[in-house]
């Protein structure tokens, strides 16, 4: 079982972003559960969302996990969100900022014992020049593709691309290349 | 037993509340009841004497024992205004072809609206004794009030 | 005629989703409905189907849900197919009419999309709404998962339609938990679907002019007792079409449901009795228990009206079983939980007479985790070994603050 927190900001994304790769690793004969603790919150207020995968069907409906990746798509979060809750000696942590990786780590001291565990890359820059907005949900799953190896990228962006198909042509191009860009640009 | 105007072979035949009390098992379900025995189709434009109402239908019960006091009916005077028609609770006045013919005692409670909103001078229907005999209500109508000048 | 929905064999759905789709697909002719989170999604995807043609029905915008359930009752009573979705607050206003459904014997589904009951004000999942229900006289079918929100919503019509019931149908769903949690779902084609739900056949309807019928008669003290008595008879014997109606399911899908699903419970020594998606995480507890040693069974009455009385004895009457405890997810107002009462009820009839203790959990959505589940089964064999209930008999789990409990047991 791999499981996935995301934190996020209501309107970020994180739901969508949670259920296309759900989408995308169920065709490939897996189970997946992708949800979120919300409701009542406004956009903009910190939330969750999660993902579980596993071979088998899952039952687990319990929404506290272990996390084995942590998402962190928006930059403030790394530093006002308990990122590092419920970690396990292999959790990874991929956060979206400007800052370099030691940049960053020197300023949130949770992550200081887990640099080897923790990549950067600027999820929020890059949808800004490919998808014209802030939207970092699809770039984090190009940088996780890197990081987790889960699948090839080619793979991962045909998949995307039907996961995606109801939207506009210039909408999927522009995803695609977001997430190509933040596969090569993570660190 | 139907009696009076228009009267059928099933209007008013029974009591109302005095049916055969069956159990569970055999009560309709849902509490749904059949209105008519029969294909009912175009039943709208058969009047009711030709309506082939079903036991469930209240056409078939009568309320003739709860009244005390009876409207009666002054065919001389009345000018089928159908006043009463449109004001009685519970369709008993009996018209057609927007011409009055009289009560369904049958159905008729004795509330007394249909005197109430009665505009002739004298009123073409009047509240008698449930005892009173209609014929000699008739013969004692009362005659036209004169108004008295100011 | 309505277009077909392209579906992948395997799609990620949550439980709304899920649900919606089993409305297109049974070509529901009329939702009358009124929003209210977490289930407006179910109403929305309706409509959603109906605008874009992929549905031949109506949808009916009403000022309130006590509007929506009137639509239903008159769309239904008129002739039609028909359903609708609530939670909550919105199930609460709805309850006088519900009563009306079943008395009139309108085989109407509702999606319930299970959420705590107000004040405080609340949107998450608890089964208040679903405890609200349970003496209007519905047939109540709970799902634990996406997958099982559309099987049932799907098997809910031909239950309800069936012309030996004709009653109306609640398939609950726990909020968010299972109706904002997508999961893998295998979808019927819709030929397939339709054909399992099958044409819609009316009962009494008021559109067929060739037989007017009176709907919704009074009746006082001289027949009212008999059309009630009717009612629960036909209630009571719905449970074989249920049973029917999911072993054909099963025989179309693979997919089994029962009206009380046991696990691991031959050889059980401790159980819990379950409702809702917390049914899932349960098993992983009783299985991770059973790799220490601790044989942990699980049973729940999916079909929580008619309830299960006679299978619900069955599942507990194993000669190994000492302790169980029932797991209610509503605040009981005074009382003991529903589920303990009604399983406790089943239970005295068996030869094995287990202790029986009461757990108030899950309130307004609080995370039931396996951790939990586990720390309960642990309690339920400590009173196993000891021979009697070594706590208060009602206690409440994962609420802060000083330990709450109520009564103590005689024995021991």
């Amino acid at each position: 079982m791999i499981e996935i927190r995301w934190h996020s900001r209501a309107g970020q994304g994180a739901v969508t972003g949670a259920k296309g790769l759900g989408s995308v690793v169920a065709t490939t004969g897996k189970q997946v559960q992708a949800y979120a603790l919300y409701g009542s919150a406004k956009r903009g207020a910190a939330m969750n969302a999660y993902n579980r995968i596993d071979d088998k069907p899952i039952r687990n409906q319990e929404t506290k996990m272990f996390p084995d990746y942590v998402f962190v798509i928006d930059p403030a979060l790394a530093f006002t969100d308990d990122i590092t809750k419920n970690d396990k000696p292999e959790t990874q942590y991929i956060i979206t900022t400007h800052l370099s990786k030691e940049e960053l780590i020197s300023q949130i001291p949770a992550l200081q014992d887990k640099v080897d565990r923790t990549y950067v890359v600027d999820c929020m820059q890059i949808s800004l020049d490919t998808i014209g907005r802030a939207m970092p949900n699809t770039p984090i799953l190009g940088a996780f593709m890197k990081v987790s190896k889960m699948y090839e990228l080619d793979f991962f962006l045909d998949n995307m691309k039907k996961v995606l198909s109801k939207f506009p042509q210039r909408i999927i191009d522009a995803n695609m290349e977001a997430i190509t860009r933040a596969y090569n640009e993570v660190k | 037993m139907s009696t009076g105007v228009l009267g059928t072979e099933k209007r008013g035949i029974r009591e109302l509340g005095a049916e055969e009390k069956v159990g569970w098992d055999e009560v309709t379900r849902g509490v749904v009841l059949d209105s008519f025995e029969g294909d009912a189709t175009d039943i709208v434009h058969k009047k009711a004497e030709e309506r082939n109402y079903s036991d469930f239908n209240s056409y078939t019960a009568t309320v003739a024992s709860w009244r005390i006091i009876k409207p009666v009916y002054n065919r001389d005077i009345c000018i089928d205004c159908q006043n009463c028609w449109v004001w009685c609770p519970d369709t008993s006045i009996i018209s057609r072809d927007k011409q009055m013919l009289g009560i369904d005692y049958d159905h008729c409670k004795g509330c007394g609206v249909c005197v109430e909103v009665c505009p002739t001078n004298p009123k073409s229907l009047l509240m008698y004794s449930e005892a009173t005999d209609n014929d000699e209500a008739l013969a004692g109508w009362p005659q036209k009030e004169k108004k008295e000048k100011k | 005629m309505a277009k077909e929905f392209e579906l992948n064999e395997v799609e990620v759905w949550d439980g709304n989703y899920a649900a919606s789709q089993a409305l297109r697909q049974a070509q529901i002719d009329v939702v009358a409905a009124y929003p209210i989170t977490p289930s407006t999604p179910i109403v929305e995807g309706y409509g959603a189907y109906v605008a874009n043609g992929y549905v031949d029905g109506e949808f009916v915008m009403v000022e309130s849900e006590h509007g929506a359930m009137s639509g239903c009752v008159g769309a239904a009573a008129a002739g039609g197919r028909v359903a609708t979705a609530t939670s909550s607050q919105g199930f609460a206003l709805m309850v006088e009419v519900l009563y009306q459904a079943s008395g009139m014997r309108l085989p109407i589904v509702l999606t319930v999309v299970n959420r705590a009951l107000a004040s405080p004000l609340n949107v998450r999942g608890d089964h208040s709404d679903m405890y609200l229900g349970r003496d209007s006289g519905w047939i109540q079918l709970d799902a634990y998962n996406p997958q099982e929100a559309y099987d049932l919503t799907l098997c809910a019509f031909r239950i309800g339609e069936h012309l030996d019931v004709r009653l109306p149908v609640m398939v609950h769903q726990d909020g968010f938990t299972t109706s904002h949690k997508a999961q893998n779902v295998t979808p019927l084609k819709d030929d397939v679907a339709y054909k399992f739900v099958g044409d819609y056949v009316p009962v009494n309807d008021m559109l067929d002019f060739s037989r007017p019928v009176t709907h919704g008669a009074q009746t006082e003290e001289d027949w009212h007792f008999e059309h009630k008595a009717k009612q629960h008879k036909a209630l009571m014997d719905s449970r074989t079409v249920i049973d029917e109606v999911l072993a054909e399911f099963k025989e179309l899908t693979g997919r089994e449901y029962k009206r009380v699903e046991t696990y691991y419970m031959e050889d059980a020594e401790v159980a819990l009795v379950v409702l809702g998606s917390s049914v899932e995480t349960a098993v992983i507890a009783a299985e991770e228990l059973r790799a220490e040693g601790i044989k942990a069974g699980i049973v729940s009455p999916r079909c929580f009206r008619p309830f299960p009385y006679d299978l619900v004895r069955d599942a507990l009457d194993v000669p190994s079983l000492k302790a169980v405890c029932c797991m209610d997810k509503s605040a009981p107002g005074g009382a003991m939980g529903a589920l303990f009462n009604e399983i406790s009820a089943a239970a005295y009839t068996t030869e094995s007479r287990p202790l029986i203790t009461n757990y108030i959990y899950g309130l307004g959505g609080r995370d039931f985790s396996i951790e939990e589940a586990k720390r309960i089964f642990k309690e339920q064999k400590a009173h196993a070994d000891a021979g009697h209930i070594t706590t208060p008999i009602q206690q409440f789990s994962g609420v802060r603050g000083p330990k709450l409990g109520f009564f103590e047991t005689r024995r021991g």
